[in-house]
């Protein structure tokens, strides 16, 4: 089931971004056309070693790395047709027009959610968020409704690219970095020396000082001069069994209703 | 150990709200102690703290305590708040949630899909939000915890010229909004918003339409006037009466395509917090030409006048004068020069109005007048001391060329009807005695006019401020005596605020790409790793 939901993410990805593309830019950027067309390319050209999502296999996570890395279209454009030098990226035989369409392609899967048009049912979705089957609420809110004890899904869909949402929903098994991204944000159990215990969890952990905000929401500034002890937890406190919990189409429904959440207005004709 | 706590906060309900304190209105009221919880500090805009830890004695031991980066910042405008430890800076469609005793960051809303990018003056607080705005005229509000998003709500249209910079100033039951963006084209207002849902209560434009009094007072161009509000106006809780000043008209240069006094900019307008009508304005400079926007925020003080107490608003204005009027009528009592340079006017007459010495318009060829377009003081604004009894206000002896085009304006593109140049003059800390405006010490702080910090003093005398060097300084409020300074490796551009936690004074200033904070030297506590047990 999960390797199905991999391999239908590209297409889902396909025919977005209708604005136009800025001065100068190559057509095929935000052409839904191209997009659509360098999602096949890029499943049979990339997805072998970047995996089929763009998440990562033996090459590197690309989602990560384009947002990290904030390359021109013509600099993806020459990675995509040189390779990359000391690595183990190939050049690529495509056509100019095929590059293109890769890079059109890997510009909108690593754009906001907001800006994909998301196959599945939003409003399934919405009802499966609020339920206690998806229980996402009892961490998260949106728009003030629901814990605040987790991170804030109000732009979710406005600020992360697709894949992002989807692996922190069914994260890739087995990654050996897939917490590192969680460091000093852990769930933690805190005993003070005066002998109170705070649980919560950590929105900046250090040496020296924890900023904590505790089951219920609340925000408490902790000196380490006070701490007795500290428990943190290896791993983030999301659930790991989204991709048994849900069918492929729940999960697709889920996305379609995240990625609506934005604090602008979605472009005319991205939903 | 995981079980346990996924338990444990899994079954928590929903709507689990802490039970802690809210920020209530008569919080905001008391003015600055440990919490600084409006822009000014209070509402009369005094940047006064009733803190008293460090002193003229101890000043001499201040040490940097923390400083926090701001991503991707430029030119810092905030003034920050803090409440219960934490301090609440922004920028450019963004806010940092910053643990006030150590600089560590808490949480961030970074809004990257807002349309353009900006300056941002701060952020306001009540109950359990935090609010600032986008430049394309969104009130957020923030869960002050957790940074959870509340609401974001749009008032004003980016596409008709307006943005948004200034921090919004929370008042009983209505966030106030302001507008910028009359350098290039468009009409003013303050707008009243609903803390809790960002619904329109009222709305006052600052430039009257075609056909309302006052709009008689242009020939032309009123639509796209100007007259922003582009700093957080002050309040009087008695007469329920806020006052905001308004920004220049546009075309800024060019003052023929809108022959007239082009009602209302470069004013002071008092308006009724329920219903936003306008009570009384005063115009300081009828048919600006120089861009000497009337920014800063009034000061309301209560002042002997003539052998009786009178109520009063006093301002350090742009265009080189200093006002004292009464606060209930508008009624002009008093101007002085505020700087020594002033070539457009010989002085204010017994109504309130300049005499204008002829001849100090921008000419095509260009024309030289002091204060330069940058003015005599700027949005650093006033500060006042009730221990002291002085206003303290950051001065320029700048004088510029003003040059006019002969383009036709066109709003919305960038034209200001010619051009302005700031060469760089003396820039000094004045203090004022507001009962008579003259001056009563003076501090140089530089020959650049780049700087923009204003100023904020204590209950124990001590005044803080910044140089066009980059220093943030501390001297004795009384007297000007020089205590303390501080480098902090970067142009100085907002204004210091005064906190305590934890029973320890803080001074904090956003400069440049940094916000930095203060305090009194303390032996550091060796602090042993914490004990971490990791948890699968």
């Amino acid at each position: 089931m999960r390797s199905i939901a991999l391999l239908i993410l590209p297409l889902m990805l396909c025919a977005q971004h209708d604005q136009a593309p800025a001065p100068g830019q190559n057509p095929a950027i935000k052409n839904p056309a191209a997009i659509a067309a360098g999602a096949q390319l890029y499943i049979t050209s990339c997805g072998g070693c970047h995996g089929p999502d763009g998440i990562g296999g033996r090459g590197p996570n690309l989602v990560r790395q384009l947002q990290s890395h904030q390359l021109k279209d013509d600099e993806l454009f020459g990675a995509i047709r040189n390779g990359v030098a000391g690595t183990d990226m190939p050049p690529t035989r495509l056509s100019d027009d095929d590059t293109w369409k890769l890079t059109a392609y890997l510009r909108a899967v690593t754009g906001p959610a907001a800006d994909s048009k998301v196959y599945g049912d939003p409003g399934a979705g919405e009802k499966l968020y609020w339920s206690p089957k998806a229980g996402c609420s009892e961490c998260h809110a949106i728009l003030g409704k629901g814990s605040r004890m987790g991170p804030d899904l109000s732009n979710i869909g406005g600020s992360r690219p697709l894949a992002n949402i989807r692996a922190a929903i069914t994260p890739p098994k087995n990654d050996p970095s897939r917490n590192a991204a969680l460091a000093g944000k852990e769930g933690v159990t805190v005993t003070m020396k005066n002998g109170t215990v705070l649980k919560g969890i950590a929105r900046n952990r250090g040496n020296y000082s924890l900023q904590l905000v505790d089951e219920k929401g609340a925000l408490h500034l902790i000196s380490m001069a006070g701490v007795k002890s500290l428990a943190v937890l290896d791993h983030s406190l999301m659930p790991e069994d989204y991709d048994t919990r849900f069918t492929p189409d729940e999960l697709t429904n889920l996305l379609a209703y995240l990625a609506r959440q934005t604090v602008r207005q979605t472009p005319a004709g991205g939903k | 150990m995981k079980k346990t706590i996924l338990i444990a906060l899994l079954t928590l309900p929903a709507t689990a709200l802490p039970a802690t304190a809210q920020v209530k209105y008569e919080d905001i009221v008391k003015g600055a102690g440990d919490n600084w919880l409006t822009y000014a500090g209070n509402f009369q805009g005094w940047r006064y703290s009733q803190l008293n830890q460090i002193t003229i004695q101890n000043a001499p031991d201040i040490v940097a305590k923390w400083t926090y980066h701001v991503p991707e910042a430029n030119a810092l405008r905030s003034s920050p708040i803090v409440y219960n430890g934490v301090m609440y800076v922004t920028d450019s469609n963004a806010m940092y949630a910053i643990d006030a005793r150590n600089g560590r960051l808490i949480w961030q809303y970074s809004d990257g899909r807002a349309k353009r990018k900006g300056v941002n003056r701060g952020a306001a607080i009540l109950g359990e939000s935090v609010y600032f705005t986008t430049t394309d005229n969104y009130l957020v509000a923030l869960d002050r915890q957790t940074g959870s998003l509340l609401f974001n709500r749009q008032f004003a249209d980016v596409e008709k010229g307006v943005t948004s910079t200034s921090a919004p100033l929370v008042v009983k039951d209505r966030i106030l909004v302001g507008s910028a963006g009359g350098d290039t084209g468009m009409r003013g207002f303050i707008a009243a918003l609903s803390p809790v849902t960002g619904d329109e209560i009222w709305r006052t434009y600052t430039v009257p339409a075609r056909g309302e009094p006052g709009s008689e007072t242009w020939s032309d161009l009123h639509e796209w006037g100007g007259a922003g509000t582009w700093l957080s106006g002050t309040f009087d809780p008695e007469s329920n009466t806020l006052f905001w000043t308004t920004g220049n008209p546009w075309p800024d240069y060019a003052g023929k395509p809108r022959e007239g006094i082009d009602l209302y900019t470069c004013s002071v307008l008092a308006l009724d917090l329920e219903t936003g009508k306008l009570k009384w304005y005063f115009q300081f400079t009828p048919h600006d030409v120089h861009d000497w926007d009337a920014q800063s925020w009034p000061v309301l003080l209560e002042i002997p006048w003539q052998g009786a107490r009178r109520k009063v608003l006093v301002h350090a204005n742009r265009n080189g004068f200093f006002y004292i009027l009464d606060r209930q009528t508008g009624k002009f009592l008093k101007a002085t020069k505020l700087i020594d340079n002033i070539t457009w006017a010989s002085g204010i007459d017994d109504n309130g109005k300049p005499v204008i010495i002829p001849g100090k318009d921008p000419t095509p060829e260009g024309n030289w007048v002091c204060p330069s377009v940058k003015g005599a003081t700027n949005w650093m604004g006033q500060s006042y001391n009730p221990g002291t009894g002085l206003l303290y206000i950051l001065t320029q002896e700048e004088c510029g060329m003003f040059t006019l085009s002969s383009q036709k304006p066109v709003p919305m593109k960038n034209f200001a009807g010619g051009a302005a140049t700031e060469p760089g003059g003396a820039v000094i800390l004045r203090a004022i005695d507001p009962r008579t405006g003259n001056r009563v010490w003076q501090y140089p702080v530089g020959n650049y006019s780049r700087m923009w910090t204003g100023t904020v003093s204590t209950a124990s005398g001590v005044l803080f401020s910044g140089d066009d060097d980059g220093h943030l300084i501390a001297l004795e409020a009384r007297t000007g005596r020089h205590l303390w300074h501080y480098n902090v490796g970067d142009t100085l551009t907002a204004s210091p605020v005064i906190y305590a936690v934890d029973g320890k004074e803080y001074v904090a200033v956003a400069a440049g790409t940094n916000v930095f904070s203060f305090g009194l030297f303390e032996p550091a506590v060796s602090i042993p790793l914490p004990k971490i047990m990791m948890q699968k």
